[in-house]
Protein backbone atom coordinates (compact mmCIF):
# COMPACT_ATOMS: atom_id res chain seq x y z
CA UNK A 1 0.00 0.00 0.00
CA UNK A 2 2.64 2.45 1.21
CA UNK A 3 5.09 1.53 -2.18
CA UNK A 4 1.72 2.54 -3.94
CA UNK A 5 1.52 5.80 -2.54
CA UNK A 6 5.21 6.37 -3.11
CA UNK A 7 4.82 5.25 -6.63
CA UNK A 8 1.55 8.14 -7.12
CA UNK A 9 3.63 10.77 -5.46
CA UNK A 10 6.45 10.45 -7.98
CA UNK A 11 3.68 10.89 -10.80
CA UNK A 12 2.56 13.97 -9.16
CA UNK A 13 6.13 15.33 -9.06
CA UNK A 14 6.12 14.40 -12.98
CA UNK A 15 2.94 16.56 -13.06
CA UNK A 16 4.16 19.33 -11.46
CA UNK A 17 7.13 19.46 -13.92
CA UNK A 18 4.91 19.75 -16.87
CA UNK A 19 2.62 22.06 -15.04
CA UNK A 20 5.87 24.38 -14.46
CA UNK A 21 6.22 24.17 -18.01
CA UNK A 22 3.07 25.18 -18.83
CA UNK A 23 3.85 28.32 -17.34
CA UNK A 24 6.51 29.07 -19.36
CA UNK A 25 4.64 28.12 -22.42
CA UNK A 26 1.61 30.71 -21.22
CA UNK A 27 4.22 33.54 -20.50
CA UNK A 28 5.53 33.27 -24.27
CA UNK A 29 2.02 32.72 -25.98
CA UNK A 30 1.11 36.13 -23.51
CA UNK A 31 3.99 38.31 -25.05
CA UNK A 32 3.25 36.84 -28.60
CA UNK A 33 -0.75 37.90 -27.96
CA UNK A 34 0.59 40.81 -27.24
CA UNK A 35 2.56 41.57 -30.00
CA UNK A 36 0.28 40.37 -32.92
CA UNK A 37 -2.68 42.65 -30.87
CA UNK A 38 -0.36 45.86 -31.10
CA UNK A 39 -0.04 45.30 -35.12
CA UNK A 40 -3.63 44.28 -35.80
CA UNK A 41 -4.63 47.68 -33.33
CA UNK A 42 -2.19 50.03 -35.75
CA UNK A 43 -3.50 48.10 -38.97
CA UNK A 44 -6.61 50.37 -39.36
CA UNK A 45 -4.13 53.40 -39.19
CA UNK A 46 -1.20 52.86 -41.08
CA UNK A 47 -3.59 51.83 -44.61
CA UNK A 48 -4.51 55.67 -44.56
CA UNK A 49 -2.82 57.32 -46.46
CA UNK A 50 -3.88 60.55 -44.64
CA UNK A 51 -2.06 59.78 -41.56
CA UNK A 52 1.24 59.27 -43.64
CA UNK A 53 1.76 63.02 -43.58
CA UNK A 54 5.35 63.95 -44.76
CA UNK A 55 6.20 60.22 -45.85
CA UNK A 56 3.91 60.79 -48.76
CA UNK A 57 6.62 61.98 -50.65
CA UNK A 58 8.12 58.86 -50.77
CA UNK A 59 6.01 56.33 -53.78
CA UNK A 60 4.28 53.25 -52.09
CA UNK A 61 5.62 53.84 -48.17
CA UNK A 62 1.96 52.62 -47.23
CA UNK A 63 2.36 49.39 -49.24
CA UNK A 64 5.52 48.80 -48.15
CA UNK A 65 4.54 49.66 -44.72
CA UNK A 66 1.31 47.47 -44.72
CA UNK A 67 3.31 44.38 -46.56
CA UNK A 68 6.18 44.57 -43.51
CA UNK A 69 3.80 44.73 -40.79
CA UNK A 70 1.45 41.71 -42.74
CA UNK A 71 4.48 39.87 -42.55
CA UNK A 72 5.30 39.79 -39.23
CA UNK A 73 1.67 39.32 -37.82
CA UNK A 74 2.18 36.34 -40.21
CA UNK A 75 5.53 35.36 -38.58
CA UNK A 76 3.54 36.17 -34.65
CA UNK A 77 1.04 33.61 -35.43
CA UNK A 78 2.26 30.95 -36.81
CA UNK A 79 4.79 30.91 -33.77
CA UNK A 80 1.72 31.25 -31.85
CA UNK A 81 0.65 28.39 -33.07
CA UNK A 82 3.85 26.51 -32.48
CA UNK A 83 3.59 27.49 -28.92
CA UNK A 84 -0.20 25.47 -28.90
CA UNK A 85 1.47 22.45 -30.23
CA UNK A 86 4.29 22.86 -27.07
CA UNK A 87 0.50 23.28 -24.96
CA UNK A 88 -0.53 20.08 -26.34
CA UNK A 89 2.62 18.36 -25.36
CA UNK A 90 1.98 19.19 -21.70
CA UNK A 91 -1.64 18.12 -22.12
CA UNK A 92 -0.55 15.19 -23.68
CA UNK A 93 1.78 14.11 -20.82
CA UNK A 94 -0.94 14.84 -18.54
CA UNK A 95 -2.87 12.48 -20.11
CA UNK A 96 -0.76 9.81 -20.13
CA UNK A 97 -0.12 10.28 -16.25
CA UNK A 98 -3.72 10.00 -15.48
CA UNK A 99 -3.91 6.68 -17.63
CA UNK A 100 -0.82 5.17 -15.58
CA UNK A 101 -2.63 6.03 -12.18
CA UNK A 102 -5.81 4.45 -12.95
CA UNK A 103 -3.64 1.50 -14.30
CA UNK A 104 -1.53 1.41 -11.78
CA UNK A 105 -4.65 -0.13 -9.25
CA UNK A 106 -6.20 -2.66 -12.14
CA UNK A 107 -3.05 -4.17 -12.29
CA UNK A 108 -1.93 -4.63 -9.02
CA UNK A 109 -2.13 -8.77 -8.02
CA UNK A 110 -5.77 -8.40 -5.82
CA UNK A 111 -8.11 -6.12 -7.61
CA UNK A 112 -8.97 -3.40 -5.00
CA UNK A 113 -12.47 -2.54 -3.57
CA UNK A 114 -13.81 0.47 -3.27
CA UNK A 115 -12.73 0.09 0.47
CA UNK A 116 -9.23 0.11 0.03
CA UNK A 117 -9.36 2.91 -2.47
CA UNK A 118 -10.72 4.93 0.72
CA UNK A 119 -8.41 3.47 3.21
CA UNK A 120 -6.07 6.43 4.62
CA UNK A 121 -3.15 5.86 6.62
CA UNK A 122 -2.27 8.54 9.13
CA UNK A 123 -1.60 11.58 6.74
CA UNK A 124 -0.96 9.79 3.59
CA UNK A 125 -3.58 10.18 0.83
CA UNK A 126 -6.46 7.42 -0.32
CA UNK A 127 -5.40 6.14 -3.72
CA UNK A 128 -8.14 7.44 -4.73
CA UNK A 129 -7.34 10.94 -3.69
CA UNK A 130 -4.38 10.23 -6.05
CA UNK A 131 -5.87 8.64 -8.98
CA UNK A 132 -8.56 11.65 -9.06
CA UNK A 133 -5.89 14.00 -8.55
CA UNK A 134 -4.65 13.11 -11.84
CA UNK A 135 -7.77 13.09 -13.52
CA UNK A 136 -8.26 16.46 -12.50
CA UNK A 137 -5.14 18.11 -13.56
CA UNK A 138 -5.44 16.66 -16.95
CA UNK A 139 -9.14 17.75 -17.21
CA UNK A 140 -8.42 20.96 -16.39
CA UNK A 141 -5.16 21.27 -18.78
CA UNK A 142 -7.34 19.95 -21.56
CA UNK A 143 -10.01 22.24 -21.32
CA UNK A 144 -8.16 24.87 -20.67
CA UNK A 145 -5.87 24.32 -24.04
CA UNK A 146 -9.11 23.61 -26.23
CA UNK A 147 -10.25 27.53 -24.93
CA UNK A 148 -6.61 28.55 -25.79
CA UNK A 149 -6.66 26.80 -29.16
CA UNK A 150 -10.09 28.58 -29.96
CA UNK A 151 -9.01 31.73 -28.53
CA UNK A 152 -5.86 31.76 -30.98
CA UNK A 153 -7.73 31.28 -34.28
CA UNK A 154 -10.06 33.93 -33.45
CA UNK A 155 -6.85 36.26 -33.47
CA UNK A 156 -6.30 35.47 -37.02
CA UNK A 157 -10.23 36.36 -37.41
CA UNK A 158 -9.39 39.56 -35.75
CA UNK A 159 -7.07 40.20 -37.79
CA UNK A 160 -9.29 40.59 -41.01
CA UNK A 161 -11.55 43.27 -39.11
CA UNK A 162 -9.39 44.01 -35.97
CA UNK A 163 -11.64 45.36 -32.81
CA UNK A 164 -10.10 46.66 -29.84
CA UNK A 165 -12.82 45.72 -27.56
CA UNK A 166 -12.72 42.03 -29.05
CA UNK A 167 -8.76 41.95 -28.89
CA UNK A 168 -8.97 43.03 -24.92
CA UNK A 169 -11.41 40.44 -24.08
CA UNK A 170 -9.51 37.41 -25.55
CA UNK A 171 -6.35 38.98 -23.62
CA UNK A 172 -8.50 39.08 -20.63
CA UNK A 173 -9.16 35.36 -21.08
CA UNK A 174 -5.69 34.11 -22.22
CA UNK A 175 -4.40 35.28 -18.85
CA UNK A 176 -7.17 34.41 -16.49
CA UNK A 177 -6.78 30.33 -17.85
CA UNK A 178 -10.42 30.20 -16.21
CA UNK A 179 -10.31 26.50 -16.64
CA UNK A 180 -7.08 25.65 -14.35
CA UNK A 181 -8.41 26.92 -10.63
CA UNK A 182 -5.09 27.41 -9.18
CA UNK A 183 -6.74 26.93 -5.81
CA UNK A 184 -7.98 23.51 -6.85
CA UNK A 185 -4.77 22.36 -7.79
CA UNK A 186 -3.12 23.53 -4.69
CA UNK A 187 -5.61 21.05 -3.28
CA UNK A 188 -4.32 18.22 -4.81
CA UNK A 189 -1.30 18.87 -4.09
CA UNK A 190 -1.61 19.38 -0.88
CA UNK A 191 -3.30 16.15 0.12
CA UNK A 192 -0.95 14.18 -2.21
CA UNK A 193 2.15 15.64 -0.41
CA UNK A 194 0.53 15.81 3.37
CA UNK A 195 3.02 14.67 5.05
CA UNK A 196 5.86 16.80 3.70
CA UNK A 197 3.75 19.53 4.75
CA UNK A 198 3.72 18.75 8.09
CA UNK B 1 17.99 33.54 -55.42
CA UNK B 2 20.87 35.16 -56.85
CA UNK B 3 24.13 33.84 -57.04
CA UNK B 4 27.06 35.53 -58.17
CA UNK B 5 28.22 33.13 -61.18
CA UNK B 6 31.77 31.88 -60.35
CA UNK B 7 34.63 33.75 -62.47
CA UNK B 8 37.21 31.91 -64.25
CA UNK B 9 40.30 32.49 -64.74
CA UNK B 10 41.18 33.67 -67.75
CA UNK B 11 44.73 33.75 -68.68
CA UNK B 12 44.69 36.48 -71.02
CA UNK B 13 43.20 38.89 -68.68
CA UNK B 14 45.36 37.57 -65.82
CA UNK B 15 48.77 38.22 -67.53
CA UNK B 16 47.52 41.82 -68.77
CA UNK B 17 46.10 43.37 -65.54
CA UNK B 18 48.71 41.34 -62.91
CA UNK B 19 51.99 42.92 -61.78
CA UNK B 20 53.20 39.87 -60.78
CA UNK B 21 56.18 37.79 -63.05
CA UNK B 22 54.00 34.48 -63.39
CA UNK B 23 50.03 33.86 -62.32
CA UNK B 24 50.64 30.85 -61.29
CA UNK B 25 53.43 32.24 -58.60
CA UNK B 26 51.72 35.43 -57.86
CA UNK B 27 48.21 33.89 -57.06
CA UNK B 28 49.72 31.32 -54.23
CA UNK B 29 51.22 34.68 -52.89
CA UNK B 30 48.34 36.47 -53.09
CA UNK B 31 45.52 34.38 -52.28
CA UNK B 32 46.23 33.99 -48.15
CA UNK B 33 46.66 37.65 -47.77
CA UNK B 34 43.37 38.56 -49.95
CA UNK B 35 41.32 35.47 -47.90
CA UNK B 36 42.69 36.92 -44.64
CA UNK B 37 41.29 40.39 -45.52
CA UNK B 38 37.47 39.28 -47.30
CA UNK B 39 37.33 37.73 -43.65
CA UNK B 40 38.20 40.59 -41.99
CA UNK B 41 36.09 42.55 -44.37
CA UNK B 42 33.13 40.80 -43.79
CA UNK B 43 33.14 40.28 -40.44
CA UNK B 44 33.23 43.95 -39.88
CA UNK B 45 30.42 44.26 -42.06
CA UNK B 46 28.44 41.38 -39.71
CA UNK B 47 29.33 43.62 -36.58
CA UNK B 48 27.92 46.67 -38.88
CA UNK B 49 24.45 44.90 -38.96
CA UNK B 50 24.57 44.03 -35.74
CA UNK B 51 25.42 48.37 -34.50
CA UNK B 52 22.58 49.13 -37.00
CA UNK B 53 19.85 47.23 -35.15
CA UNK B 54 20.82 47.71 -32.01
CA UNK B 55 21.51 51.89 -32.78
CA UNK B 56 17.78 51.44 -34.81
CA UNK B 57 16.43 49.90 -31.97
CA UNK B 58 17.21 52.70 -29.00
CA UNK B 59 16.58 54.88 -31.57
CA UNK B 60 12.98 53.65 -32.10
CA UNK B 61 12.67 53.67 -28.03
CA UNK B 62 14.14 57.33 -27.77
CA UNK B 63 11.59 58.05 -30.56
CA UNK B 64 8.49 56.78 -28.90
CA UNK B 65 9.49 58.57 -25.36
CA UNK B 66 9.99 62.18 -27.81
CA UNK B 67 6.36 61.00 -29.18
CA UNK B 68 4.78 60.37 -25.86
CA UNK B 69 6.30 63.29 -23.98
CA UNK B 70 5.53 65.71 -26.92
CA UNK B 71 1.69 63.91 -27.09
CA UNK B 72 0.89 64.24 -23.00
CA UNK B 73 1.99 68.45 -23.96
CA UNK B 74 -0.61 68.71 -26.45
CA UNK B 75 -3.52 67.17 -24.25
CA UNK B 76 -2.41 69.13 -21.39
CA UNK B 77 -5.06 71.99 -21.51
CA UNK B 78 -7.72 69.02 -21.78
CA UNK B 79 -6.16 66.63 -19.05
CA UNK B 80 -8.42 65.78 -15.57
CA UNK B 81 -6.15 66.88 -13.03
CA UNK B 82 -8.03 66.20 -9.64
CA UNK B 83 -6.99 67.64 -6.02
CA UNK B 84 -3.93 69.21 -8.29
CA UNK B 85 -6.03 71.57 -10.40
CA UNK B 86 -6.03 74.60 -7.74
CA UNK B 87 -2.05 74.89 -7.70
CA UNK B 88 -0.92 77.73 -9.16
CA UNK B 89 0.72 77.70 -12.65
CA UNK B 90 0.20 73.76 -12.54
CA UNK B 91 -0.32 73.12 -16.52
CA UNK B 92 2.04 75.42 -17.13
CA UNK B 93 4.72 73.56 -15.08
CA UNK B 94 4.06 70.44 -16.34
CA UNK B 95 4.28 71.25 -20.02
CA UNK B 96 7.45 73.14 -19.39
CA UNK B 97 8.84 69.84 -17.57
CA UNK B 98 7.49 67.73 -20.50
CA UNK B 99 9.51 70.13 -22.83
CA UNK B 100 12.35 69.20 -21.60
CA UNK B 101 11.58 65.68 -21.40
CA UNK B 102 10.99 65.97 -25.32
CA UNK B 103 14.45 67.77 -25.70
CA UNK B 104 16.51 65.40 -23.93
CA UNK B 105 15.22 62.46 -25.98
CA UNK B 106 14.93 64.66 -29.17
CA UNK B 107 19.07 64.71 -28.56
CA UNK B 108 19.37 61.17 -27.82
CA UNK B 109 17.24 60.32 -30.84
CA UNK B 110 19.87 62.48 -32.95
CA UNK B 111 22.57 60.79 -31.17
CA UNK B 112 21.23 57.31 -32.18
CA UNK B 113 20.75 58.57 -35.82
CA UNK B 114 24.19 60.04 -36.22
CA UNK B 115 25.41 55.92 -34.78
CA UNK B 116 23.54 54.53 -37.76
CA UNK B 117 24.83 57.20 -40.12
CA UNK B 118 27.96 56.01 -38.98
CA UNK B 119 27.19 52.17 -39.36
CA UNK B 120 26.43 52.90 -43.27
CA UNK B 121 29.71 54.96 -43.47
CA UNK B 122 32.13 51.93 -41.94
CA UNK B 123 29.67 49.15 -44.80
CA UNK B 124 30.74 51.36 -47.52
CA UNK B 125 34.50 51.81 -46.50
CA UNK B 126 34.87 47.82 -45.47
CA UNK B 127 33.13 47.54 -49.58
CA UNK B 128 35.84 49.39 -50.56
CA UNK B 129 38.67 47.30 -49.13
CA UNK B 130 38.01 44.15 -50.24
CA UNK B 131 40.22 43.74 -53.03
CA UNK B 132 44.17 43.10 -52.23
CA UNK B 133 46.83 45.21 -53.75
CA UNK B 134 50.66 43.82 -53.71
CA UNK B 135 52.68 46.77 -51.91
CA UNK B 136 55.63 48.00 -53.48
CA UNK B 137 55.02 46.46 -56.78
CA UNK B 138 56.86 43.63 -57.60
CA UNK B 139 60.99 44.91 -57.38
CA UNK B 140 60.85 44.75 -53.74
CA UNK B 141 62.50 40.92 -52.39
CA UNK B 142 59.79 40.74 -49.40
CA UNK B 143 55.84 40.25 -50.78
CA UNK B 144 53.52 42.36 -49.46
CA UNK B 145 50.21 42.89 -49.84
CA UNK B 146 47.63 46.04 -48.50
CA UNK B 147 43.96 47.40 -49.73
CA UNK B 148 45.38 50.22 -51.07
CA UNK B 149 46.65 50.53 -54.81
CA UNK B 150 50.45 51.39 -55.74
CA UNK B 151 50.02 49.91 -59.51
CA UNK B 152 47.39 51.09 -61.62
CA UNK B 153 47.94 47.60 -63.77
CA UNK B 154 46.98 45.86 -60.34
CA UNK B 155 42.75 45.84 -59.87
CA UNK B 156 43.85 44.07 -56.68
CA UNK B 157 41.52 40.98 -57.55
CA UNK B 158 44.33 38.95 -58.96
CA UNK B 159 42.69 38.94 -62.33
CA UNK B 160 39.33 37.46 -60.89
CA UNK B 161 40.47 34.21 -59.93
CA UNK B 162 38.52 32.83 -57.09
CA UNK B 163 39.80 33.70 -53.74
CA UNK B 164 38.08 30.69 -52.09
CA UNK B 165 36.04 28.20 -53.51
CA UNK B 166 33.97 29.94 -56.21
CA UNK B 167 33.80 33.70 -55.98
CA UNK B 168 35.90 36.51 -57.14
CA UNK B 169 36.83 39.41 -55.29
CA UNK B 170 33.68 41.27 -57.48
CA UNK B 171 31.56 38.68 -56.29
CA UNK B 172 31.94 39.55 -53.00
CA UNK B 173 31.52 42.98 -54.01
CA UNK B 174 28.34 42.67 -55.33
CA UNK B 175 27.00 41.28 -52.04
CA UNK B 176 28.39 44.08 -50.22
CA UNK B 177 26.85 46.66 -52.53
CA UNK B 178 23.22 44.87 -52.57
CA UNK B 179 23.87 45.18 -48.54
CA UNK B 180 24.81 48.34 -48.53
CA UNK B 181 22.03 49.73 -50.58
CA UNK B 182 19.39 48.74 -48.31
CA UNK B 183 20.91 50.09 -45.86
CA UNK B 184 21.42 53.56 -47.19
CA UNK B 185 17.60 53.45 -48.84
CA UNK B 186 16.65 53.16 -45.26
CA UNK B 187 19.11 55.32 -43.53
CA UNK B 188 17.44 58.09 -46.22
CA UNK B 189 13.71 57.22 -44.62
CA UNK B 190 15.23 57.54 -41.25
CA UNK B 191 16.24 60.79 -42.03
CA UNK B 192 13.43 62.29 -42.84
CA UNK B 193 11.65 60.56 -39.91
CA UNK B 194 14.05 62.02 -37.35
CA UNK B 195 14.07 65.50 -38.90
CA UNK B 196 10.22 65.01 -38.76
CA UNK B 197 9.90 64.09 -35.07
CA UNK B 198 12.77 66.47 -33.99
CA UNK B 199 10.77 69.21 -35.66
CA UNK B 200 7.22 68.58 -33.25
CA UNK B 201 6.32 71.15 -31.09
CA UNK B 202 3.42 72.50 -29.25
CA UNK B 203 4.33 76.25 -29.67
CA UNK B 204 5.08 77.76 -32.59
CA UNK B 205 7.74 79.70 -30.91
CA UNK B 206 9.60 77.04 -29.26
CA UNK B 207 11.73 74.21 -30.95
CA UNK B 208 13.78 74.02 -33.63
CA UNK B 209 12.50 73.47 -37.59
CA UNK B 210 14.62 71.14 -39.40
CA UNK B 211 14.30 71.62 -42.94
CA UNK B 212 15.42 68.84 -45.14
CA UNK B 213 18.59 71.06 -46.52
CA UNK B 214 19.79 71.82 -42.91
CA UNK B 215 22.35 69.25 -41.34
CA UNK B 216 21.05 67.56 -38.52
CA UNK B 217 24.45 67.65 -36.81
CA UNK B 218 27.74 69.68 -37.64
CA UNK B 219 29.39 67.62 -40.28
CA UNK B 220 26.46 65.15 -41.25
CA UNK B 221 26.57 66.04 -45.15
CA UNK B 222 30.37 64.92 -45.04
CA UNK B 223 29.33 61.71 -43.54
CA UNK B 224 26.31 61.65 -46.21
CA UNK B 225 28.47 62.08 -49.15
CA UNK B 226 30.91 58.82 -47.93
CA UNK B 227 27.61 57.32 -48.02
CA UNK B 228 27.01 58.76 -51.42
CA UNK B 229 23.46 60.14 -50.21
CA UNK B 230 24.47 63.42 -50.47
CA UNK B 231 23.31 65.33 -53.91
CA UNK B 232 26.18 67.78 -55.71
CA UNK B 233 23.48 68.62 -57.94
CA UNK B 234 20.79 70.14 -55.47
CA UNK B 235 23.00 70.86 -53.04
CA UNK B 236 21.01 68.51 -50.21
CA UNK B 237 20.63 65.32 -48.98
CA UNK B 238 19.39 62.22 -51.45
CA UNK B 239 15.88 62.61 -51.26
CA UNK B 240 14.12 59.09 -49.60
CA UNK B 241 12.79 56.85 -51.92
CA UNK B 242 12.06 53.13 -52.21
CA UNK B 243 13.76 50.09 -54.10
CA UNK B 244 12.89 50.59 -56.91
CA UNK B 245 10.64 53.36 -56.41
CA UNK B 246 10.64 57.10 -57.09
CA UNK B 247 10.61 60.09 -54.60
CA UNK B 248 7.89 62.81 -56.01
CA UNK B 249 9.73 65.44 -54.39
CA UNK B 250 7.23 67.87 -52.57
CA UNK B 251 8.07 70.49 -50.13
CA UNK B 252 8.74 69.18 -47.01
CA UNK B 253 7.26 71.72 -45.12
CA UNK B 254 5.99 68.85 -42.57
CA UNK B 255 3.31 69.29 -40.22
CA UNK B 256 4.69 70.58 -36.79
CA UNK B 257 1.79 69.54 -34.42
CA UNK B 258 0.47 66.10 -36.32
CA UNK B 259 -2.05 63.95 -34.47
CA UNK B 260 -1.04 60.55 -32.68
CA UNK B 261 -2.35 59.04 -35.51
CA UNK B 262 0.52 60.00 -37.70
CA UNK B 263 2.62 59.73 -34.97
CA UNK B 264 2.25 56.16 -34.76
CA UNK B 265 2.78 55.77 -38.73
CA UNK B 266 5.93 57.31 -37.71
CA UNK B 267 7.08 55.25 -35.54
CA UNK B 268 5.93 51.84 -37.01
CA UNK B 269 7.74 52.84 -40.29
CA UNK B 270 10.52 53.42 -38.07
CA UNK B 271 10.02 49.70 -36.83
CA UNK B 272 9.18 48.30 -40.08
CA UNK B 273 12.54 49.03 -41.90
CA UNK B 274 10.77 48.49 -45.01
CA UNK B 275 13.92 48.82 -46.97
CA UNK B 276 15.79 45.89 -45.47
CA UNK B 277 14.76 42.77 -46.49
CA UNK B 278 15.91 40.80 -43.48
CA UNK B 279 15.86 37.49 -45.69
CA UNK B 280 17.88 37.86 -48.21
CA UNK B 281 20.06 39.97 -45.26
CA UNK B 282 20.26 36.87 -43.75
CA UNK B 283 21.34 34.94 -46.51
CA UNK B 284 23.96 36.93 -47.94
CA UNK B 285 25.63 36.60 -44.58
CA UNK B 286 24.98 32.97 -44.84
CA UNK B 287 26.53 32.43 -48.67
CA UNK B 288 29.39 34.89 -47.67
CA UNK B 289 30.04 32.95 -43.91
CA UNK B 290 29.63 29.51 -45.88
CA UNK B 291 32.35 30.48 -48.72
CA UNK B 292 34.90 32.04 -46.30
CA UNK B 293 34.42 29.59 -43.73
CA UNK B 294 33.64 31.45 -41.12
CA UNK B 295 30.25 31.87 -39.17
CA UNK B 296 28.42 35.44 -39.96
CA UNK B 297 25.45 34.99 -38.04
Amino acid sequence: METMIKKYQQKFKKAREEMSKWDDIQSRLISQFRNASSIIARLEIIQNTKNYASLNSIGGIEVAVMQKQMDSLQTILLSMRKTMEDFRAVVLSLEKLQYDGKQLVKGSSNQMNKKQLQHRIGVKPTLANCIDGLVLLHEMHLAEYLLKSSLVSALSTLALKPNSGDLGALHQLLVDQPNILSEEVKCVFDIVFAEEIC
Amino acid sequence: METPEPKSQSSSLSSSSSPFPSPSYSERQWRPAAQRNLRNQWSKMASYRQQWLSSSSSARTHATSLVNAYLSQKYMPLMELGALKDMPDIRKKASLKLFKQQESHGSKLLSSYKEMVVVVMNMVNASKSMRCFLKGGNSSSLVQFSSTSGDVNDTGDCGGVAVFGFWSISSFERLAEELIQMFKLELSLKRLLVSELLSLSCEVSRGNQFCWSNELYPGEFGDLKVCNLYSNETFEPVRPRLKDGKSDMPTFQGNRQPGHEILQVYITTWLAEVNIDVHRVDEIFAMIGEEIHVPLS
